[in-house]
């Protein structure tokens, strides 16, 4: 069966289903009683199941099957949620992310049947079920009132080869049928539902009209019904039996096509005499899909309740590239547009021009941007079942606080930044927190807090990753440092606290699995330095032992457009990134200082290492030793550096365009970027420089 | 028919000059081929690359051919000339030539394979040497001269 084409949907939302299973388990576990919470469990697994049964993952489709019978007992008030039943529900969980992993690797659902997952269920649907009457009689009551109606095949308008046909088969002796299908209201891939249906009936005999054409249905340009005429050889019993075999068909309308009542497409007078006859309708559900369906139907009206969901449009990331690229090239043009003017003399009609055409040039960067940018929910949403399943596992008591789920980051970062925060939550919920006895005699509450907060600072994101755990010991750090020889001890003697921590995201350090025993820290930090950094991010680390520590994670908002100020050095220009600089100073030659043989300066308290920037990119620097220095002080975490050049151009929007792979040796090097007059800059990475 | 089967086992070369030796570069990889203009240096990297140009809003490097295949450089002239070459699944990259002479069109029976010796760099490059109008050229495996082997 091709259904490889919806697998991309399915996945989404079998995501998206699960997510929400998840975060609902949650809270069930906290408010047993909550009816809106339950209800919402029962819809996702329905959905869950109705959409693997379409693809045809029978394994996934059984065990939420289960579920939903489960959670339909939980509605009709005759289960009680129970904690041993969250804790088989959050297994399930588990399970069915593994079918979904397997499905999105491989296509397929993998072998694991999770037997005792589906006993349990059923063992806790046996158990509790035997008090129960049977809520469910009143099932097949509502399905034929109004039915002829319904059956809108009769509408269908039948031109002459159609009559040929229908002619000729009934020569044959075969049934002619007139069929109507619904789909379920709450179908979500309702093209894919008519296509099984359209695949079941090709068994069975012919189509020859369709009503909406068959490439609209497949197209899903139908609303919840379609209808057909069909030749076959089979009854009609058997013909709705094979469609409502299909999950979440609502119901189908079978009947014989009657040639004399038919629209012909001629003489259309004669329809309204279709309405009298009665015809034998057929609206037979296989067991198991009726109970489901009429639930359905009383599931609609609580449904009202619901919490609004965030609405969202799913748009191809290089198409965003594209406009994004094309957003690029206008500022560019912008740019040039700038520099003629200046070198011109007619400037003031011109000036005006530019200046509209630069607020513009803003206003459509900011709008792409923001049609980037996804809120960090999606990411972190996943983490407090995470936190819940390391508490069980550890046996610790904690709890997982977040706030600013709602901080917004350029697409490309949030996918990229699940895996360093996951890293760090587990960090502190390993190593960071005590054990609850420890925590007790420490004076401290017995379950640990761990916390996730995210905000925005001027053009950056800030996430904070901490706990209230026993923060990092210095002392262990430095002697493990100094016996895996990463350190000297006279090394270690001159080094500051910080730096010792710093000592934590080296690759050599991390990887040594005995450190996390000693210091309770350094389990891949260097991977999550490296990722962050590659995201033009950084990481720092607040700790004081005995109370706990906090990862600081800052990430621009964006990538492809920043703001630099742009310098000259000996004949070549370089931008250096706005959000690094903190100030610019004018030095005067006998202010420089000498430390360790270094030059330094002191500003306004704080001695700054200078760095010459000609001599860093080999340049020879027009400016003579005796002249006034011009340093641009820029910061990376806590510390400062101030870098020497020879001219100041002036602030602007850049375009950061990548260095070829070609050209990869070169780590102060983080881009380039074409000015106004063609001139190609290089942007230093002044966070290599410091 | 005759046409059709001429036209599978041949491919057409662009001949440049390099150290006054005749190079065929094969014109599938060949994007474009623009004259000398600004480039612009980029500090601490491999000593062939002579640095990054703006072609059309893009920044593209160039790669000195002449120092990559272990020759000596020299100043460029008003022959000189830099080829947009693109392999597949790469970004564009400048080849730094002394001259562009012409297109040739080689049948499969003008090619020779090149047995080298292992022990000489330049021989690399060059897996084949084509025979034409009495003169030979070298062609070049842009694969092998591009792939980052650090020899300098």
């Amino acid at each position: 069966m091709d259904v490889s084409q919806y697998l991309e949907i399915f996945l989404d939302e079998s995501k998206e289903h699960l997510q929400n299973l998840s975060d609902q388990l949650m809270i069930l576990e906290q408010e047993p009683d909550n009816m809106d919470t339950i209800n919402e469990i029962f819809r996702a697994a329905h959905s869950l199941k109705g959409m693997a049964g379409t693809m045809g993952f029978k394994r996934m489709q059984a065990l939420t099957h289960e579920m939903e019978n489960v959670f339909s007992e939980v509605r009709n008030n005759t289960i009680k949620v129970q904690d041993n039943m969250v804790d088989i529900l959050f297994q399930c969980l588990d399970a069915l992310e593994e079918y979904v992993d397997s499905i999105q690797n491989t296509t397929e659902e993998g072998e694991n049947d999770n037997d005792h997952l589906v006993k349990s269920l059923q063992g806790i649907l046996n158990g509790e079920k035997a008090g129960a009457t049977p809520a469910k009689a009143e099932k097949t009551a509502s399905a034929p009132v109004a039915a002829s109606n319904k059956e809108k095949w009769r509408e269908i308008k039948i031109g002459d080869t159609e009559v040929n046909v229908i002619k000729a088969a009934l020569a044959q002796g075969k049934n002619v049928l007139g069929i109507t299908v619904y789909v379920q209201e709450s179908c979500i891939l309702k093209a894919a539902r008519a296509f099984l249906v359209f695949k079941a009936l090709e068994e069975l005999g012919e189509i020859i009209v369709s009503i909406p054409p068959v490439q609209d249905i497949e197209d899903e340009k139908f609303d919840l019904d379609f209808s057909l005429i069909f030749l076959t050889d089979s009854s009609a019993e058997k013909v709705a039996t094979a469609i409502t075999n299909v999950s979440e068909i609502q119901e189908a309308l079978v009947s014989n096509f009657d040639l004399e009542t038919a629209k012909i497409k001629e003489n259309e007078q004669a329809e309204k005499e279709a309405e009298t006859t009665k015809p034998a309708v057929v609206a037979k559900e296989s067991s198991a899909e009726t109970s489901v369906a009429t639930q359905k139907q009383e599931a609609k009206k609580p449904a009202v309740s619901k919490p609004v969901v965030n609405r969202t449009v799913r748009v191809d990331i290089e198409k965003l590239d594209s406009l994004m690229n094309l957003v690029s090239e206008l500022i560019i043009a912008k740019n040039s547009l700038v520099a003629a003017s200046n070198t011109e003399g007619t400037r003031t009609a011109a000036s005006e021009h530019i200046e509209y055409l630069e607020s513009v040039t803003t206003n459509l960067h900011e709008s792409v941007m923001k049609v980037r940018m996804v809120p960090i929910e999606s990411v972190v949403v996943k983490f407090p079942k995470m936190i819940r399943d390391l508490s069980k596992k550890l046996d610790k008591k904690m709890q997982l606080f977040m706030s600013g789920e709602e901080t917004e980051l350029d697409r490309t970062v949030v996918d990229e930044i699940g895996d360093p925060l996951m890293h760090l939550l587990r960090n502190s919920a390993d190593h960071g927190l005590e054990s609850s006895e420890v925590r007790v005699q420490r004076g401290k509450p017995e379950t640990g807090s761990i916390f996730l907060n995210a905000y925005q600072e001027g053009n950056n994101v800030v996430i904070e990753v901490g706990d209230d755990g026993n923060g990092i010991d210095v002392e262990a750090v430095k002697s493990k440092a100094i016996s895996r020889g990463t350190i000297t001890a006279e090394q270690a003697e001159g080094m500051s606290d910080k730096e010792i921590i710093d000592l934590l995201f080296l690759p050599s350090f991390s990887t040594a699995q005995k450190v996390s025993d000693v210091s309770g820290r350094g389990v891949g930090l260097d991977v999550v330095k490296s990722k962050i950094e590659s995201l033009s991010g950084e990481v720092e680390v607040k700790t004081k032992l005995g109370e706990g520590s906090t990862f600081i994670i800052r990430l621009p908002l964006t990538l492809a457009i920043i703001q630099a100020l742009m310098v000259v050095i000996g004949n070549e220009k370089y931008a250096i990134a706005l959000g690094t600089i903190q100030t610019i100073e004018d030095i005067a030659p006998e202010e420089i200082k000498f430390v360790q043989a270094k030059e330094v300066i002191n500003l306004r308290g704080t001695v700054i290492p200078l760095i010459r920037l000609n001599k860093v990119l080999d340049i020879e620097s027009t400016q003579s030793s005796d002249e006034n220095l011009i340093v641009v002080i820029v910061k990376k975490g806590d510390k400062m550096a101030g870098l020497v050049v020879d001219e100041l151009m002036g602030q602007q929007e850049i375009v950061i365009k990548s260095l070829s792979k070609y050209v990869n040796k070169c780590k102060l090097i983080s881009g380039a970027t074409i000015l106004g007059d063609g001139e190609i800059a290089l942007i230093l990475d002044t966070n290599t420089l410091i | 028919m005759e046409e059709l089967k001429v036209a599978y086992n041949t491919t057409q070369f662009i001949v440049v000059k390099l150290n006054d030796e005749q190079y065929g570069i094969d014109i599938k990889y060949i994007d474009n081929i623009i004259r000398m203009q600004q480039i612009y240096r980029v500090p601490k990297v491999q000593n062939y690359i002579k640095g990054v140009i703006n072609l059309r809003g893009e920044v593209i490097p160039v790669i000195n051919v002449r120092l990559k295949m272990g020759f000596e450089e020299v100043e460029n002239t008003k022959a000189t000339r830099i080829i947009i070459v693109k392999l597949e699944g790469n970004d564009a990259v400048g080849l730094l030539v002394d001259e562009v002479k012409e297109v040739v069109t080689l049948e499969e029976s003008q090619i020779d394979k090149v047995s080298y010796d292992k022990k000489e760099e330049k021989a690399n490059f060059v897996p084949a040497v084509g025979k034409d109008k009495g003169e030979l050229i070298s062609l070049l495996d842009l694969n092998v001269l591009l792939a980052e082997k650090e020899n300098s």
